[in-house]
């Protein structure tokens, strides 16, 4: 018969095992399959990142080009030709012969950065000879840049016809053997931030939404433990996160053209530890606020002062100084300095020692939060 | 306030609740605190359908919800199948069906996925169909609770709380804002269920409902219980007309006499 009745069993506690029980893998799955069949918030989780990377990386490129410079040689004498071939072997630059008639539109026209023109009797006057440079104002910032590189040049010319030694040797060694561009730091930083958003919204976001519709009661009066219902929420969270990180990182090496320099195994440990964070961070969330507005309002609180604080997008040192020691510490700052340094640096784990102790002080002060937060009946009604 | 003697215990009790209190705080004076269930002593027997009635604020769901663990007890104590559940609100969960007044689900799921889910946290593999057509419900096996009519609402809820095949069965206001078809229909669900020996604890502000479903009834106001017998019993002693025959009045007499007619909120 359906409803006879068992004894009653023993009161028995089940031995604690460090393995997910069979209900927490099940609840998992569970919350898996929810989400699969969620398409829309998987769009959306997925597109903003990759529209965001394609738009700073296509930022990215145009900054990157050569700087366009025309030059209009009056002087026909060995040192001109000289400073000449030195421009056009300097790979900032790309050089175009000409003259004044034909690169001065070009330049109006912005085909050109700036135009250098170099006047008769460069070398043989010993006289100062005066370089005019004709520039756009639109195009000015990029002056700082040229500029240099334009002293450096006419320095060494200068060196050479009048003989002297250099009092100093400047030799530039690039160590890092590699195109390294804006995009290259920014991904880090990028991947870090979107793991924080789906990690938070989550735990956090999903925890409000089902008390108000009364799930967390419903889950409570039946036997699973808090325990089971967090486990099987970070099991199947941290599986989202992971592939959807994988989607993101896979875009931006194979389509962007990004570099991952160090182990990406390190890079994913900090991946995992990091969700981990938020997800506990995200489970606080959930746990003192009360209503999905308030949800969101803290968790705004939490989210939005870590991206721009957390040196995703300019270094933490140019920041104003009284916000450095704070910004310095925000969980998002050492997972995503840890993430950078392996990405673009090829640091191993042991370099990042640092960035590691902060993320493993908020790996314990994050559970501890969560856990003593947490509360099933609290949080259940 | 009239009082009883019943026996505090009995060899046919599954449910023993004896002066249970919850207090909470004042919503409108600071600091103060009010029993919403204010020493309340009960005994269930085995096999009975046990209707709990009072106007809204009496404190039956917060009874209820102090005999599901939902709450925790200030003072008293409550046994339930001879488990403790203060000390053991594990293995009363194991033994007890609850349905809750709030009834969403998780989105996405259809109703025989969420039943599966349900057996498993209770460690168990059930069959959902078989499920389903206890509560008639077979034809909706594939749908999302969210497409389900309110009737079909509650049935599914009490599927949900049969999963691990409960001893008692607690239903909170399980027929509150169903049409009368659907009312009737979840009466023959829950006597079906408890002619096969299943214990059922419910509250309602239905007078029908208790008069017809209960065997036995006690009727709650401020945190007490201010009556508690037989539909019959109750009416003979509380209903205003002296009777000349055996059943003058109904319930909703007998709850107008105890409870008084002052708006509730």
């Amino acid at each position: 018969m359906y409803f006879s009745h068992s004894p009653v069993a023993p009161y028995a506690t089940k031995p604690e095992s460090a393995m997910p029980t069979k209900v927490q893998l099940h609840l998992a799955k569970v919350f898996l399959k929810i989400f699969l069949r969620d398409r829309q918030s998987i769009f959306f989780s997925l597109f903003f990142p990759i529209i965001f990377m394609s738009v700073f990386s296509f930022v990215n490129r145009s900054g990157v080009d050569t700087i366009n410079i025309g030059v209009i040689s009056e002087a026909t004498d060995s040192s001109a030709i000289e400073f000449i071939q030195e421009l056009i072997d300097n790979p900032i630059f790309s050089v175009t012969l000409g003259l004044e008639d034909r690169l001065r539109p070009q330049l109006e026209k912005g085909e050109q950065t700036l135009v250098i023109i170099i006047p008769k009797g460069f070398d043989t006057s010993s006289e100062r000879t005066t370089l005019r440079v004709l520039v756009d104002a639109a195009q000015v910032q990029q002056l700082g840049l040229i500029l240099p590189v334009l002293e450096q040049s006419l320095v060494e010319i200068e060196r050479e016809l009048r003989d002297i030694e250099p009092m100093f040797n400047l030799m530039i060694e690039d160590v890092k053997a590699r195109s390294q561009n804006y995009m290259d730091f920014l991904l880090p930083g990028l991947i870090a931030i979107t793991l924080m958003q789906l990690s938070i919204a989550g735990s956090g976001f999903n925890i409000v939404e089902f008390r108000r519709k009364g799930i967390l009661k419903r889950l409570f009066v039946t036997p699973i433990e808090p325990k089971d219902f967090i486990t099987s929420i970070v099991m199947a969270r941290m599986t989202i996160v992971l592939v959807q990180l994988s989607v993101l990182i896979a875009y931006a090496l194979f389509v962007l053209n990004v570099k991952i320099v160090g182990s990406l195994a390190g890079f994913y440990l900090i991946i995992i530890v990091g969700t981990f964070i938020f997800l506990c961070l995200g489970f606080c969330l959930g746990s003192i606020a009360k209503t999905q507005q308030a949800v969101m309002a803290i968790g705004n609180i939490v989210i939005f002062p870590q991206i721009f604080l957390s040196g995703v997008f300019y270094p933490i040192e140019s920041m104003p100084e009284f916000i450095q020691p704070i910004a310095y510490v925000l969980p998002l700052s050492f997972i995503s300095t840890g993430m950078r340094e392996i990405a673009i640096s090829g640091a191993s784990l042991i370099d990042i020692t640092p960035s590691l102790i902060g993320i493993a002080v908020w790996f314990v002060l994050s559970f501890v939060l969560a856990t003593r937060l947490f509360v099933w009946k609290e949080v259940a009604s | 306030m009239m009082k009883y003697d019943l026996p505090k215990t009995s060899f046919m009790a599954i449910i023993e609740v004896q002066n249970l209190y919850k207090y909470y705080l004042c919503p409108d004076k600071k600091g103060e605190t009010f029993a919403a269930v204010d020493g309340i002593s009960l005994t269930i027997d085995k096999g009975e359908i046990f209707g709990i009635l009072g106007p809204n604020g009496a404190g039956k769901t917060t009874t209820l919800e102090m005999l599901e663990g939902l709450t925790d007890i200030d003072s008293g104590s409550a046994m339930i199948d001879g488990i403790d559940v203060q000390s053991h609100p594990y293995k009363v969960k194991e033994i007890i069906g609850v349905q809750l007044q709030a009834n969403e689900y998780f989105d996405n799921l259809s109703i025989s996925e969420l039943l599966t889910l349900f057996g498993n946290l209770y460690g168990k593999k059930i069959d959902p169909e078989n499920l389903l057509e206890k509560v008639n419900l077979v034809d909706k096996a594939k749908a999302k609770p969210d497409s389900l009519s309110g009737g079909q609402k509650q049935r599914f809820s009490i599927a949900c709380a049969l999963v691990n095949q409960p001893k008692v069965l607690f239903l909170d206001e399980p027929t509150t804002g169903l049409d009368p078809q659907a009312k009737r229909n979840l009466w023959a669900l829950v006597l079906n269920l408890n002619s096969a020996g299943m214990t059922i604890v419910l509250t309602t502000h239905n007078m029908d409902e208790a008069e017809s479903l209960c065997q036995r009834i006690a009727i709650m106001d401020h945190g007490k219980i201010v009556a508690e017998d037989t539909p019959q019993n109750l009416i003979l002693k509380h209903a205003p007309e002296p009777p000349l025959a055996p059943l003058h009045g109904n319930i909703e007499d007998v709850f107008l006499a105890l409870t008084g007619r002052a708006l509730r909120d």
